[in-house]
């Protein structure tokens, strides 16, 4: 049931259109397509880009209220943790719909409305994945911190941001790799001047019908997010290890 | 002369609405091995914080080489602390974590790494430099946070519970250790414990703490051999504590018996705890020392034997158990039978009692040839409320008879003076099948002669710790057998290399300087 579905995108990557059971030909040209055209290269530069700022902003935001968090009462604590998770709770396009609406009424650019539409998205997993990591954090650590003399920031450096940092990585892994492919809030906030890998895909699917460029576009997205999975899980064992 | 590091001066912490620290006041000197000392709750953790700056004061001051320290935050104090769980950063290795107080201060790298390889040679731990934290040992980790607080060279460090996590053998090694490098280093160690043996091993000094105040502050002999009061001596090693009464300077008495002891300045006849230490108590032959006993058991503890001396017995009362047997009575014409079996009961039960509680409390039973219930509707007597026997005749309709006694008995009670207890029981009528029946015979003893003792001092309950009889049960007849309740004695625990059997009666003997005297507490 998984490996299925992967395998007809493999064989539609590796094939022309047209195809019949009978005439099977196997090709590279769906790929050489993608990488000779400016355009393909370009559009999956954008999509990274994108995923990558969303990813900064989202820990950029997502640190200090975490930390905040982290360090409110125990009664308290549960609350705002109720308060993060509370738009998960709705369908991610009727937020993305509100969000349209809001930002449309205020005139605000396409490419600034994506940005507003991914961060809100994400930035609950970002949150949680770092809260989660701080409040693990035995709080005897902090206090031994201060016996051997360092101030509020030193021990937040040498101490609680090292400590926290498996939660950064995770909260990377959980925010950048479905960033890179989302197409729907582009879609939508982008009012369709907004094109990145994920509605290219979209596109060559459901309206071209070239299922195989689709496929070999798909494919490529795959590599490219075993990479950076590979990178985070590095990244993350390295912290570990230190 | 020692001179003075640390001054601790009318401390008061209160958590919510609870005084966790009633105004202390301690002096502390330069190289001193000093162990706060007490149960979980008397607050020596408490003013180890404050101590390290984790805690503020509610009040007082603590004054660290003179300087008022209290408002100086933890990271700006002299002051290191070895954490009860270590507290050891998992994501730094050995070196770092030992380097990180040098590093914060932000030392050159080749002062960080003489000094952190001086302290892991100091701990014993060459060749772990760069192990992972979380695959030390507990041992091993001790030493981390140990050589982590130490490389700061400050001018106290406080050791908060550090050995309670490591097991018994290694324990014994870190502390022995402990002193060593304290010894080496000559700096103020402030030790918390709840373990009075590591406080006697290591320290210089001991603050013995209850429920927020100090109770006694001396050297591990001092506070052995003098403790201050009952809660002190208990803390400190095993000791019999006495009620007792100070005749006079230099004359103690507990038991009736006057005994020669060196303390002085107690009021005429005023009430005190003695505390004489089980190896201070020699076994002499009978009516050669200074007090004679029975020894009730004897525990062998390797190096010597421990060995438990009553030297006066407890108060005791003796009542009669009247055992009777049961006898069916039958009715051939009426194809009848009948059972009852004697009973004893309080005077003051006599004039509310009923057929149908006579009835219950004699077990009388009627049945026919069918072993069908069968009514008892006469019940003859003539209780009078006085003592004795009376007769007390069951018949039923068809007029088969049976004829048990009942025995009025008052409670029997026993004031004694000296021990300040009374105890009180009855004498009982049992039949041989109760007694037969019974599995734990002393305990429904105590049961059925509705045996009791109280202190007449407080009217608190003191336990029966004795029963005894001269009967067979499994072979008990009918009869009057006397039972004799008694309450613990004086006993006298005391240690010995010498083998004596159970039962022996020896002779107790100690020198007047092995009886310490100490003042009641309030």
């Amino acid at each position: 049931m998984i490996i299925v579905p992967m395998l007809m995108i493999v064989l539609y990557a590796f094939t022309v259109q047209g195809n019949s059971v009978l005439t099977l030909t196997i090709t590279f040209d769906n790929f050489a397509r993608f990488f000779s055209d400016p355009i393909f290269p370009g559009v999956l530069w954008k999509s990274l880009k994108m995923a990558l700022i969303t990813t900064i902003i989202c820990i950029a935001i997502g640190y200090p209220t975490a930390y905040i968090m982290a360090r409110q009462k125990p009664k308290s604590q549960g609350l705002t943790v109720l308060l993060v998770t509370l738009p998960m709770w709705i369908n991610m396009l009727v937020r993305t719909y509100a969000w349209k609406g809001i930002l449309g009424r205020l005139g605000v650019p396409g490419e600034i409305s994506v940005y507003v539409g991914m961060v809100y998205n994400f930035l609950p997993f970002m949150i949680l994945q770092i809260y989660t990591a701080l409040s693990k954090i035995d709080a005897s650590l902090i206090t031994a911190a201060h016996d051997l003399g360092a101030d509020e920031k030193q021990t937040f450096l040498r101490v609680t941001l090292p400590l926290s940092l498996s939660g950064v990585v995770s909260g990377i892994t959980l925010v950048f790799l479905p960033a890179v492919s989302s197409f729907f809030i582009p879609k939508l906030l982008g009012g369709g001047q907004y094109v990145l890998i994920g509605n290219l895909i979209e596109d060559y699917f459901v309206s071209t019908g070239d299922w195989n460029f689709g496929s070999a576009i798909s494919l490529i997205m795959a590599v490219i997010i075993l990479i950076s999975m590979y990178i985070t899980r590095k990244l993350d064992k390295d912290v570990k290890e230190k | 002369m020692a001179k003075k590091l640390i001054e601790i001066k009318n401390i008061v912490k209160r958590f919510d609405n609870q005084v966790v620290l009633k105004g202390i006041n301690l002096d502390i000197n330069e190289n001193e091995f000093v162990t706060l000392l007490g149960p979980s709750g008397c607050g020596k953790t408490t003013l180890l914080r404050i101590i390290a700056g984790f805690l503020e004061p509610d009040e007082g001051n603590v004054f660290l080489d003179g300087e008022d320290i209290a408002t100086v935050p933890a990271y700006k104090r002299d002051v290191n602390t070895v954490f009860q769980h270590y507290a050891l950063f998992p994501h730094l290795d050995v070196y770092d974590n030992i380097a990180f107080g040098l590093a914060i201060k932000k030392q050159p790298k080749d002062i960080i790494h003489q000094k952190v390889m001086r302290m892991i040679s100091l701990v014993g731990l060459e060749g772990f430099e760069h192990r992972d934290i979380n695959a030390m040992s507990g041992g091993q980790q001790q030493r981390v946070a140990i050589a982590r607080a130490l490389v700061n060279e400050p001018q106290v460090l406080l050791l908060d519970e550090s050995l309670s996590a490591l097991d018994k053998n290694l324990r014994k090694e870190m502390q022995l250790e402990l002193k060593e490098i304290q010894r080496e280093v000559g700096i103020t160690f402030i030790f918390v414990t709840h373990d009075q043996e590591e406080a006697l091993t290591m320290s210089d000094k001991i603050v013995i703490m209850r429920d927020g105040m100090i109770e006694q502050v001396g050297s591990p002999l001092e506070v052995y051999n003098t403790p201050v009061n009952e809660y002190c001596a208990k803390f400190i090693g095993d000791s019999n504590i006495i009620d007792g009464t100070m005749k006079k300077d230099r004359l103690v008495s507990f038991d009736d018996a006057d005994y020669v002891c060196e303390d002085y300045g107690f009021a005429e006849n005023e009430p005190v705890d003695i505390v004489i230490r089980p190896e201070d108590i020699d076994i002499v032959p009978r009516n050669r020392g200074l007090l004679n006993g029975e020894v009730k058991s004897v525990l062998f503890k390797g190096v010597h034997y421990e060995i438990v001396a009553e030297t006066s017995s407890g108060t005791s009362k003796t009542v009669i158990m009247h055992v009777t047997g049961e006898h069916d009575v039958v009715n051939a014409e009426a194809h009848e039978r009948m059972s009852a079996t004697s009973f004893s009961m309080d005077v003051e039960d006599v004039k509310d009692i009923t057929d149908a509680e006579i009835i219950a409390r004699a077990n009388a039973q009627a049945w026919n040839d069918d072993e069908e219930d069968v009514s008892i509707p006469n019940v003859n007597y003539d209780l009078k409320e006085d003592e004795g026997v009376y007769d007390c005749t069951f018949e039923t309709a068809a007029g088969t008879k049976i004829t048990i006694k009942i025995n009025v008995v008052k409670p029997v009670s026993v004031e004694d003076a000296g021990n300040e207890e009374s105890i009180q029981a009855f004498n009982f009528t049992k039949s041989v099948d109760e007694i037969k029946e019974s599995v734990a015979l002393d305990t429904d003893l105590i049961r059925w002669a509705d045996a009791y003792a109280w202190s007449t001092e407080d009217n608190s309950q003191v336990e029966i710790w004795d029963v005894k009889y001269d009967f067979d049960d499994e072979n008990i007849t009918e009869g009057d057998y006397p039972i004799t309740f008694s309450t613990q004695g004086r006993e006298l625990k005391l240690e010995t290399t010498d083998h004596h059997e159970v039962g022996e009666r020896v002779g107790l003997e100690w020198n007047p300087e092995d009886i310490h005297v100490m003042r009641k507490m309030n």
